[in-house]
């Protein structure tokens, strides 16, 4: 018998907040023991779907399968072996060590606390004799933020979801929080599943990732999609205009769809010129950072209020002399738009 | 102006000398706003709970009936059990009239919106972020039930202490049900109502620091548990 590769499996998932779609996943597998990235805006469904793989809330409609088994009653056995740290981590009314602890107890698991309570803090950079009889209120954001990772870790899980981990903490606290998940992998298996706004850290903690907007799933990681409004153009196709007198032609939408994907984007260069029917485009490099397994660089772009990001290999950005702030000329087919 | 002074130091000399009838009626006043209280808390802070934690048809004409109950005047609930508990009345044979379990159900009635409502309003100000957090922690329904319980400690303390606020310092009931009967149905504020009405101020202050010296070792307990 193999083993099943994928601790998570979605089928078809859809969740809907009274009438309203927030997540629609035709499908989504998760290796066991990787570190996946999830990516997008505000309210893109990131944390409606963490929320589902932490088994705490039932999709409207799909299957979750959980190493080759389907969960669908949310059996306990299931809930205790996963753990998902918040966006706002909410911490008990009560000092550290009673927070940390309350995982272990509800597992009726009292052996050597004091000693694993030690291990967990240590973790996270904080220290036992310091922290433990801290009360909730006496903590900072980003050590408050640490200890609610303390409480996970302590479970040692099999799997670690994180929402958002390091927004608004300090530096600091964010590299103790990338070290003690990545220990956690390392040490236990874990897999990982991390939201996050902040490429630059998620790049750096994650081996694959991917990004999700308006609910939609693109399992190739950060994308760039242009929402509307559109205009019609004489012809089938449509227009979006930025706000300064640019525009880009796009092919004519199909029923029900409202935003674009595009994938084939190119910088032109002297020994590249854009050809007629191409979309050309004047902007600025807005950010560069390292594709950590494919050693590729995301590079961002703005139009005005338009991001694109390009994929290009090292080689490519040094043939290009490529850095934040340089001006540039983006340029994308028409035909080379996918709607959703 | 020379009379208040009078008053106050009779009234230490009354409190300190162990006056009977001072005592008595600082005893009645313990017993029955201690078991009114008791019945409303045990009563109203599951009812409190429910109408707070879960969403059900009706529950917004519910709470508009708990709320209209906090105001209601403590003559009328005295009128009602009265009429209960009268002979002619359908609680008559049971004798409660001018008693202090008589005055129980009063205060009873009087203390129960306010544990059940301020105890919603607690529940319903719970951060979702707390369920949340205690699911993914593995807590079952129990678990979530009592660290929600735990976690709003102090607003239900608040509830239990704003309810024993209410039912010492009632007069209307007592007066009613009870008759205001000396070394029997005779409270802390008939007695301060009829002393004043004698002219007996020395008498009426005695009691009003009794009820005074209750309140702020309720409210110090409850500033001690808060700090704990």
């Amino acid at each position: 018998m193999t083993r099943d590769p994928s601790i998570y499996h979605l089928k078809n998932i859809r969740h809907y907040y009274g009438q309203k779609k927030v997540l629609g996943i035709d499908h989504l597998d998760i290796r066991t023991g990787s570190i996946t990235g999830l990516m997008g805006p505000n309210g893109s469904g990131k944390s409606t779907l963490l929320k589902i793989l932490a088994f705490a809330l039932k999709p409207t409609e799909g299957r979750i399968f959980y190493k080759g088994r389907e969960e669908s009653g949310f059996s306990p056995e299931v809930r205790l072996r996963v753990t998902l740290m918040t966006q706002k981590p909410y911490l008990l009314k009560r000092t550290v060590f009673d927070n940390i602890i309350y995982g272990l107890k509800i597992r009726n698991d009292h052996q050597n606390l004091e000693e694993r309570v030690k291990e967990a803090l240590s973790k996270v950079g904080l220290d036992f004799q310091t922290f433990s009889q801290r009360k909730w209120h006496q903590l900072s954001g980003g050590e408050a933020q640490r200890v609610a990772l303390a409480a996970r870790l302590i479970l040692k899980p099999e799997v670690l979801l994180l929402d958002e981990p390091i927004a608004g903490v300090d530096a600091k606290s964010a590299e103790l929080i990338r070290k003690a998940a990545l220990k956690a992998r390392d040490d236990w298996g874990t897999t990982l599943v991390i939201a996050g706004h902040d490429l630059q850290w998620l790049y750096s903690i994650t081996e694959n990732q991917v990004s999700i907007f308006n609910g939609n799933l693109f399992p190739t990681g950060i994308e760039t999609i242009i929402t509307g409004p559109f205009d019609k153009t004489g012809d089938p196709r449509f227009v979006k205009k930025p706000a300064n007198g640019q525009s880009l032609l796009l092919k004519a939408p199909g029923q029900n769809e409202e935003n674009a994907l595009i994938r084939k984007i190119r910088i032109e260069s002297l020994d590249q010129p854009f050809t007629d029917g191409i979309n050309r485009l004047s902007g600025h490099i807005a950010a560069m950072l390292l594709e950590k397994e494919s050693t590729h660089v995301l590079v961002t772009a703005l139009v005005q209020d338009l991001s694109f990001v390009l994929r290009l290999a090292p080689d490519q950005v040094g043939s290009l002399g490529l850095y934040p702030g340089k001006s540039i000329t983006l340029g994308f087919d028409p035909e080379d738009v996918e709607w959703f | 102006m020379d009379f208040i002074v009078e008053g106050f130091i009779k009234a230490v000399g009354l409190l300190i000398n162990g006056d009977s009838s001072t005592w008595s009626a600082v005893i009645a006043t313990l017993k029955v706003s201690v078991c009114s209280l008791i019945i409303s808390t045990a009563a109203g802070l599951p009812c409190g709970f429910a109408v707070g934690y879960f969403d059900f048809k009706g529950k917004k004409q519910l709470r508009t009936v708990l709320d209209t109950l906090l105001a209601l005047p403590t003559v009328f609930i005295g009128l009602v059990v009265y009429a209960f508990i009268s002979r002619q009345g359908p609680l008559g044979e049971f004798g409660l009239l001018f008693t202090l379990p008589g005055i129980v159900i009063g205060l009873t009635i009087l203390a129960f919106p306010v544990v059940t409502v301020i105890t919603a309003s607690t529940i319903e100000g719970i951060d979702p972020e707390l369920k949340l957090t205690l699911v993914s922690l593995g807590a079952g329904k129990r678990h979530i039930l009592f660290t929600c319980l735990w976690e709003v400690r102090y607003g239900i303390l608040t509830a239990i202490v704003n309810a024993y606020g209410r039912v010492s310092t009632e007069v209307g009931i007592a007066m009613m049900i009870g008759g205001n009967i000396k070394y029997h149905t005779r409270t802390i504020t008939t007695a301060i109502a009829l002393e004043t009405n004698k002219g007996m101020f020395a008498d009426g202050i005695a009691l009003g620091l009794v009820l005074i010296t209750i309140a702020f070792i309720v409210n110090l307990s409850l500033s001690f548990l808060r700090k704990q």
